[in-house]
């Protein structure tokens, strides 16, 4: 049983958000979440709060107060300079133990999904990784996590009813971000930081990966290829299209699967997760696996033989026919207009 | 648990003052005809130069100078205001740098430090230099969630 302390009633913020910051600009999960979790935190009457650790993290602070968060819980320091997710899980576990959030959350990035389940391990509560829908459920006012179970078959709805606090990893663009606003004042906590454990990696040099084309998670218009689209070279034609477009081009399993796209362009429960204005789905069945991490976008446009295919259920337009012939014609037409 | 500090913080612009960002803050009496004030005023979206008030003194409590809204308006010991690329730097006349403040600008906001000391009327130290920033003295600094909207001695006395 949790004891109360004086900073459960000061702090009425229960429901957080770990600022992850890495590859800021970019990486937007944060400021999806923190959208979310002040939906969340409205519906159970209290407010969001970051967690942003680091040193000279001052303008990722700013960015996460323009974009919604109610309170901040910042440690800048040297000696979290470097990520080292012994020293993270010590704070982040600490911080939990002195305020008691109801609810922890945090991006399911390569950083999510290590930090984590450290920290839901050192508070023995529990966890649901790779999240695609959080919801508060009216009747009961149980914290759903909605998460793919049995390899990406089933989804599967967890809550947690004892242990806290409720937390999860969630997918990329899942929930769409509020817009940036510079008027904005939040809360800004520093709460003492906890005796580190000394720190086992040291950082010698940071290289950065080549930088891609437009983020898949980012762009406005996303163009996706599944098995139907039948070959290599016909798949290549959705680059072209995508070019065209001004979009990014994602693929479903079987089409990565076929070797035809790069698992970073993978969509769906194993996948990424994407929200773009207009989304041209070709070849695609409509799996619940792939159909999961497109579910956000704002216009579909699905392409397959097959009419009774479950992606037209989901299609704003659907369009019966080849894949081959259908690409064709859409960027012949679109060379002859742009 | 001792040892929380709290505080407000804007997305806009801040100050790095005592190892936090603040909107603002005030320490002293703008109003006061002769003694010591450090103003760091609430910036708006839109404003992106901070802007500084304060009467400064020195280690024996001699006046320095006044300055209102990063302009010099009182200036006995005949010091020197010198905007920089990034703000500005206040100088006795043997040089000896009395505040310096340097604004960062990010993509969407702006994050304001100082260094220097200061020392108000009786010598006191009221702003200390802690490595490469600034932290008051003394816990008596104003935190400022909205632009100073007060007088400043001169005004005050004129009113």
């Amino acid at each position: 049983m949790l004891k109360r302390n004086r900073y459960m009633d000061r702090g009425t913020c229960l429901v957080w958000v770990f600022g992850d910051y890495a590859d800021y600009f970019q990486n937007r999960v944060t400021l999806q979440l923190i959208a979310k979790g002040k939906a969340l935190a409205s519906e159970l009457g209290t407010r969001v709060g970051v967690v942003v650790l680091g040193e000279d993290i001052g303008q990722y602070v700013m960015e996460y107060v323009a974009h919604g968060a109610d309170v901040i819980y910042a440690a800048d320091n040297n000696a979290l300079k470097d990520y080292d997710v012994e020293l993270f899980t010590a704070v982040a576990a600490s911080w939990v133990e002195i305020f008691r959030p109801e609810i922890f959350l945090a991006g399911a990035t390569a950083f999510g999904r290590e930090l984590f389940p450290r920290i839901a391990k050192r508070l023995r509560t529990g966890l649901s990784a790779d999240c695609v829908a959080l919801e508060i459920d009216r009747e009961t006012g149980a914290f759903v996590q909605t998460t793919p179970a049995f390899g990406g078959d089933l989804l599967a709805d967890v809550v947690t009813p004892v242990m806290r606090p409720q937390m999860a990893t969630v997918h990329p663009g899942i929930f769409r971000e509020l817009p940036h606003d510079p008027f904005a004042l939040a809360e800004l906590i520093h709460p003492p930081l906890p005796n580190l454990p000394e720190r086992k990696i040291e950082v010698v040099r940071r290289r950065k990966e080549k930088a891609r084309r437009a983020s898949l998670t980012d762009a406005g218009v996303v163009i996706v290829g599944g098995k139907g689209v039948g070959s290599r070279a016909n798949f290549d034609k959705l680059f072209q299209l995508a070019e065209l477009l001004g979009g990014e081009v994602g693929a479903t399993r079987p089409a990565v699967n076929a070797g035809w796209a790069g698992e970073e362009r993978l969509l769906g429960q194993t996948g990424k997760s994407v929200r773009p204005r207009l989304l041209i789905t070709i070849g695609t069945s409509g799996a619940l696996q792939y159909t999961a991490g497109i579910r956000g976008s704002e216009t579909v446009i699905a392409v397959n033989r097959d009419h009774s295919a479950p992606i037209f259920g989901l299609a704003d337009l659907g369009i019966v026919g080849d894949a081959d012939r259908i690409l064709s014609l859409l960027i012949e037409e679109l060379n002859r207009r742009l | 648990m001792e040892g929380i500090r709290s505080g407000a913080v804007s997305a806009h612009h801040n100050y790095m003052i005592s190892g936090m960002l603040r909107p603002g803050f005030l320490v002293g009496d703008p109003g006061s005809a002769k003694g010591f004030y450090l103003l760091a005023d609430f910036l708006l979206p839109g404003e992106n130069t901070p802007r500084i008030s304060g009467r400064f003194f020195d280690e024996r409590g001699d006046m320095l100078l006044e300055l209102t809204w990063n302009r010099l308006m009182l200036d006995p010991a005949d010091c020197l205001y010198r905007p920089t690329p990034y703000g500005f730097h206040l100088s006795k006349s043997s040089g000896e740098i009395i505040l310096e403040t340097t604004t960062r600008r990010f993509p969407n906001g702006y994050i304001t430090s100082f260094s220097g000391r200061l020392y108000d009327e009786k010598g006191v130290l009221k702003l200390d230099q802690e490595g490469s920033s600034a932290r008051l003295v003394g816990n008596d600094s104003i935190m400022l969630t909205a632009p100073y909207q007060g007088c400043f001695g001169k005004e005050k006395k004129n009113a």
